[in-house]
């Protein structure tokens, strides 16, 4: 009877005539991003020298705290890890301020300098774990990181479109 | 009748009997396997990549009358299986999120993964699991949108990336080497978002890091693919009606390089452990018509049959359903 039921609900299903619906394309053709002017190429050019070391040390950031809890708990190793990684974001912090900005990128700048502080204050945080134990500080790190991660996109989608591929 | 005719006549009985119960028996129990209900839903679509780059093989030639080199561009789905197994909603890849950032992947039609869900009749928070095929941007995004999904990577993904964020020379430990995009070094594609995404799971107590192969519901079972796209990338086999599916991520990004035994999506992959992980479909499934692509060109469509039953759905992406459970109602409008 259950063999028959079976027998039956798939017949229906397999065998049953289907309404076919191609694929239909509504790519809209959207607008491409302004070319940069030789000054913001030339910006850009210098704030790839800092990004690329940025994204490293923002997944590492990442992978102590994913080493800390899926490995050892060991709050001695974190720090280690840590350490190096809230230098990298301290030193960049000047470097960054350094930087010659076209008037017409001050405000991607700025988001670019926000981020390095979120990710500076994160890396703090979680030394700040640490330190005390207390598992907030994890938390506020991984929100302030996340938020940082979001403005480098943003930052990366007017100077550097297509750093990322499909995959 | 003699004494020996009736003990052989009661023999016969017995064996018939037994063999009637076995041959129920094992049809019941077969009636009564799990099998899951799968949906396939396009995340977004890269369009207008090189035939070339996402496939050696079938690279294009100019003035090439071959069916294989004839083709200079193909749009690329981002697909994500949806899987209902009994209480279990499980997601198999989890795509990425376009915020105000579309621009950078020349992608288009991308909608959220809960409004996607919706469309199924699905609940965003109703998802249980999410396997990720691998932690690559385009797979692993979203997470933060499955408040009560559990995540499963496996530890040696996540160990190749601490590897090579660890290794002295700056390309090697590049996540994105050079302005116009990274060129397959090992933690290429990795982008910080993603892997916060990641660490904010496991910070929460809802990852697994799985260790090789793991049955994660009855029937469905993780299968390590090491190297096949990437240093830990992992199959799903799903029971169905249709019978046994293996989703593979980018270990099978394309259904025809399956079919044909072509690599594809070459990223940190070893080509023998992508054929080695064709071959995994191949034995699993009994075949290459149940392997489930993720960046097959030809989803959607008639070419690849298992993927046909198709509707557009928001933004123009695009949703197939793939197999029923009994009693599981048809989710296409």
């Amino acid at each position: 009877m259950v063999l028959a039921t079976v027998v039956v609900v798939a017949w229906q299903h397999e065998l049953r005539p289907t309404k076919r619906q191609d694929a239909v394309s509504t790519t809209s053709p959207r607008p491409e991003p302004r070319a940069l002017t030789a000054e913001e190429e030339s910006y850009a050019a210098s704030l790839w020298q800092i990004h690329r070391e940025v994204t490293p040390s923002a997944v590492a950031m990442s992978f102590a705290g994913i080493v800390y809890e899926t490995a050892n708990h060991d709050a001695r190793q974190l720090e280690r890890k840590l350490e190096p990684v809230a230098q990298f974001f301290g030193d960049a912090e000047p470097r960054l301020r350094d930087l010659r900005v076209p008037a017409s990128l001050s405000r991607v700048h700025s988001q670019y300098v926000d981020a390095l502080v979120l990710y500076r204050k994160a890396s703090q945080e979680m030394l700040a774990f640490t330190k005390d134990g207390e598992r907030q500080h994890l938390n506020d790190a991984h929100d302030m990181s996340v938020q940082a991660s979001q403005d480098l996109l943003r930052v990366g989608e007017v100077l550097w479109p297509g750093q990322y591929k499909p995959h | 009748m003699t004494r020996l005719g009736i003990g052989l006549r009661l023999m016969a009985s017995l064996v018939a009997t037994f063999v009637v119960l076995v041959l129920l028996g094992g049809t019941v129990a077969q009636a009564q396997a799990p099998v899951c209900s799968v949906w396939l839903i396009e995340s977004s679509r890269f369009m207008k990549v090189p035939f070339g780059a996402f496939m050696p093989d079938r690279a294009f030639v100019p003035g090439s009358n071959s069916p294989s080199n004839n083709i200079p561009t193909v749009d690329l789905p981002v697909n994500v299986g949806v899987i209902k197994c009994g209480s279990d909603l499980i997601l198999y890849d989890t795509g990425w999120k376009q915020q105000d950032y579309l621009k950078m992947t020349g992608s288009d039609h991308w909608a959220p993964i809960a409004e996607q869900l919706k469309v199924l009749g699905f609940n965003a928070a109703d998802v249980t699991k999410a396997v990720i095929g691998h932690a690559h941007w385009d797979h692993a995004g979203q997470l933060s949108d499955l408040p009560n999904a559990v995540l499963y990577v496996q530890k040696q993904e996540l160990a190749a990336i601490e590897w090579a964020l660890n290794y002295p020379e700056k390309h090697i430990r590049a996540i994105n080497s050079d302005p116009g995009g990274c060129n397959r070094t090992p933690a290429c594609g990795y982008m910080p978002l993603t892997m916060e995404e990641v660490y904010g799971k496991i910070l929460k107590g809802k990852a697994v890091v799985v260790d090789g192969e793991m049955e994660i519901a009855p029937g469905v079972v993780i299968h390590p693919a090491f190297r096949a796209h990437t240093a830990g990338s992992q199959l799903l086999e799903v029971p169905t009606s249709i019978g046994k599916l293996v989703f593979g991520s980018d270990a099978f990004s394309s259904y025809e390089a399956i079919r044909d035994w072509m690599v594809a999506n070459v990223q940190q992959t070893d080509s023998v452990q992508q054929f080695l992980a064709y071959e995994r479909c191949y034995k699993i499934t009994g075949g290459y018509e149940n392997c489930v692509a993720a960046h097959e060109p030809l989803s959607y469509t008639d070419k690849y049959p298992l993927t046909k039953n198709s509707w557009v759905a928001l933004n123009g992406g695009r949703m197939a359903e793939i197999a029923l459970a009994p009693g599981e109602k048809s989710r296409k409008p």
